[in-house]
């Protein structure tokens, strides 16, 4: 029995599955027959398994065309029983005309371990940073541990203080083994309590030293300077001539003083220099707000009262911090050069070493003449600017120095 | 008095048990005349009439019935022929032991002895530890007793809490390990023991893997290690406390577990020790457990699946660099 050439809507009617291990199933009874209308959900043929007797359910409402099963035979899950016509809408929804789908080719697998965790084989992801090292062995790479921190932190050291501990862990890693043991050893020398002064400084040093800083050198002639000085009722010291010459210097090119942070230059609010007085076992830095706008003479008996309550460490906290640029003179050390650090919030360090009685070629005279001339130092964060910069800043510098009436 | 077996300790407090408290009673397949499978119970029925039962072959049914007799009051020991098989009375210890006491209020005093781990031979279906798969479910008290007194006391103290206890008794130990006498005093319930000292690395361990730990102890004394056993006695409860007080001493935590990796007793202990020990740490903790396969008949296969006393050397030998 063939189906009609005319009908175009013959829904197969399947053999359901009917359980999870059932494979086949008895028709026992026919609740319906050829030619019969019948509505959507209802049984067209029950059928009997092993467990139970179920029923063959009709998908949708039709003439029940044909019934190829036979009542008392065995038929497999998924064979067809017989046939439904259906309506043009109800084909379409069931997709009873659409192209069965070509198979799909199934990922070569591997034979199944159950750890495959790799998902499917073959689509590559580009990475997003290129070339970016995985560690082969996450677990053993160099590392501070989490107790190493922890130490640490309970007393207050930092990277820098572990720099002379070799370590034996994997990779150099320092271990808290290491640490204990080389903290046991320091006690076999003269320990002597650092005062808070040693490390504030320490720290602060620390911090400066984790930028690229470096140092530009320039000699300058102090006569015209010294000479100036002299006239004066009131006597500058030198390095407030040196702050000045910079605060003029910045007020020109105020980002030589800026700050780097990330990708953004931080430019300085106001000229505040500071200038470094020795006290105790460490320095102070006390501060002239708006250098650029007083005159020498003005600032003589304020830089002087500054001087003395640093060395006195009674230095008020609205005098210090605050600065964009420093001044050390070094110089007063019998120091002709040094490459100081500038501190950990500035880019500039402005650094004076002592005059010296030098010759110095007069093309006029074509001779040696007898000069005094002192080394200028810039020490600056290269982040910030390169030697040109610096160069060109320390040079206005000088050049302003050689006019000291306009100071 | 000869030495007592690991197994011969299970019965004597199971015949304790039966003799001072006429509420115990113990159910299991073939316990009767027979003794058990592993004789945990010879004689036991004839010392004791009608308070050793045979049970059919039903997990299901054996679980169901002794929380049944526990409600009304009675205290049973029921004995699985082997931990694997305890899965077929999942539900009953789950879903009704675990939760009864939470949801009724009436407690259950509830013991299951579950012959845990492998021997060579027993292959996939009489091999496997349970332990975090119960110890997943509050409600229910986990404990595997790694020596001859422990297993003795715990199985008392077992009988003596009124929650539902798994008691996973180590097959492999049941005739290897044998003590002289038993301890006037027992370490408290839910605490683990310091079994070795140590210095150098700590390997937290239960069952018999504790022994294996002990025996890798022993190989890495040999290089100047000192390295610290600790056995768990307790799964579920973990005694996190000794564990970070170990792993305070030394740094370093390699935890050992028969049972497969997976959201394991290792797992849990890690995790522990990680978040509320962190800076304790002094290298990333290891765990080291059997291969994700099921338990392998082959004995050659078997001898490598599970954790031994120089694969867990080996492991602490890759710690110890780390």
């Amino acid at each position: 029995m063939f189906p009609s050439p005319d009908s175009k809507n013959l829904l197969p009617i399947i053999m359901p599955q009917l359980g999870e291990s059932i494979a086949e199933a008895t028709i026992v009874r026919a609740a319906f027959a050829v030619g019969d209308r019948v509505e959507a959900d209802t049984d067209l043929l029950e059928v009997e398994t092993n467990k139970a007797v179920m029923g063959v359910t009709a998908p949708c409402g039709g003439l029940l065309r044909e019934l190829t099963a036979t009542i008392g035979e065995s038929y497999a899950v998924g064979s067809t029983l017989g046939y439904l016509e259906i309506s043009d809408e109800d084909a379409e929804r069931l997709g009873l005309h659409d192209a069965p789908p070509t198979p799909v080719e199934k990922p070569k697998r591997k034979k199944s371990s159950g750890n495959d965790h790799s998902g499917q084989a073959g689509k590559t992801v580009a990475p997003t940073v290129s070339g970016l090292p995985v560690p082969a062995h996450a677990g053993g790479a160099s590392f501070l541990s989490p107790r190493m921190k922890a130490r640490m932190a309970e007393l207050g050291l930092h990277a820098a203080d572990l720099a002379g501990v070799a370590g034996s862990g994997a990779g150099g890693r320092v271990t808290i083994d290491d640490l204990e043991r080389f903290l046991q050893d320091l006690e076999r020398n003269t320990i002597s309590p650092a005062s808070s002064m040693r490390v504030a400084v320490a720290d602060a040093m620390r911090r400066s030293w984790t930028r690229p800083l470096a140092t530009v050198v320039l000699p300058v002639q102090l006569d015209t300077l010294l000479a100036h000085r002299k006239r004066q009722a009131v006597k500058a010291g030198p390095a407030l001539y040196a702050l000045r010459a910079l605060s003029f210097a910045l007020s020109e090119m105020p980002t030589t003083a800026g700050r780097l942070i990330g990708d953004r230059v931080i430019h300085p609010r106001s000229i505040d220099i500071g200038f470094a007085v020795e006290a105790e076992d460490g320095v102070l830095v006390p501060v002239i707000r708006h250098a650029d706008q007083f005159p020498l003479v003005d600032l003589v008996e304020r830089y002087n009262r500054l001087v003395e309550l640093a060395r006195a460490r009674r230095l008020p906290g609205s005098d210090t911090g605050g600065s964009i640029a420093t001044i050390t003179n070094y110089g007063v050390f019998g120091l002709t050069m040094a490459t100081p650090i500038p501190l950990p919030e500035q880019s500039l360090l402005l650094g004076m070493g002592a005059g010296r009685i030098t010759p110095a070629w007069d093309p006029e005279k074509k001779a040696f003449v007898p000069v005094t001339e002192a080394q200028f130092t810039l020490s600056f964060d290269h982040r910030v600017l390169d030697g040109g910069a610096a160069g060109r800043l320390l040079q206005r510098v000088a050049g302003l120095l050689g006019s000291p009436e306009e100071l | 008095m000869s030495s007592i077996t690991y197994l011969e300790a299970i019965r004597l407090a199971q015949q304790r048990a039966l003799a001072e408290d006429p509420r115990v009673f113990i159910y299991g397949q073939d316990i009767g005349g027979f003794g058990g499978a592993f004789k945990a119970t010879k004689n036991l029925a004839k010392e004791f009439p009608g308070r050793v039962l045979d049970s059919p072959i039903s997990e299901d049914a054996m679980v169901g019935l002794a929380i049944g007799a526990a409600i009304e009051g009675m205290r049973p020991i029921v004995e699985m022929q082997f931990a694997d098989f305890s899965t077929c009375g999942f539900n009953q210890i789950v879903n009704q032991a675990a939760t009864l006491h939470y949801r009724t209020g009436t407690p259950c005093p509830l013991v299951l002895r579950l012959p845990s781990g492998g021997t060579p031979g027993s292959g996939p279906f009489h091999s496997q530890s349970m332990e975090a798969i119960y110890a997943h479910y509050p409600g229910l008290i986990v404990m595997t007793p790694a020596t001859v007194e422990d297993a003795y006391t715990m199985l008392l103290e077992a009988v003596a809490l009124d929650d539902p206890v798994i008691f996973c008794e180590h097959k492999f130990l049941y005739y290897h390990l044998k003590a002289d006498k038993f301890p006037a005093e027992a370490l408290p319930f839910g605490k683990a023991r310091i079994t070795l000292p140590g210095r150098d690395a700590t390997v937290v361990a239960y069952g018999a893997m504790v022994h294996e730990a002990v025996a890798a102890a022993g190989e890495l004394a040999s290089d100047g290690y000192e390295i610290e056993v600790v056995d768990l006695r307790t799964v579920r409860p973990i005694d996190t406390d000794t564990i970070l007080a170990s792993v305070a001493r030394t740094g370093r935590l390699l935890v050992v577990g028969e049972a497969w990796p997976w959201g394991g007793v290792a797992a849990e202990v890690i995790t522990r020790v990680a978040a509320e020990g962190f800076g304790l740490l002094d290298a990333p903790p290891q765990r080291l457990n059997a291969k994700e396969t099921p338990v392998p008949y082959h004995p050659a296969l078997w001898g490598t699946h599970r954790p031994t006393a120089s694969s867990v050397a080996h492991s602490l030998r890759q710690l110890l660099e780390l």
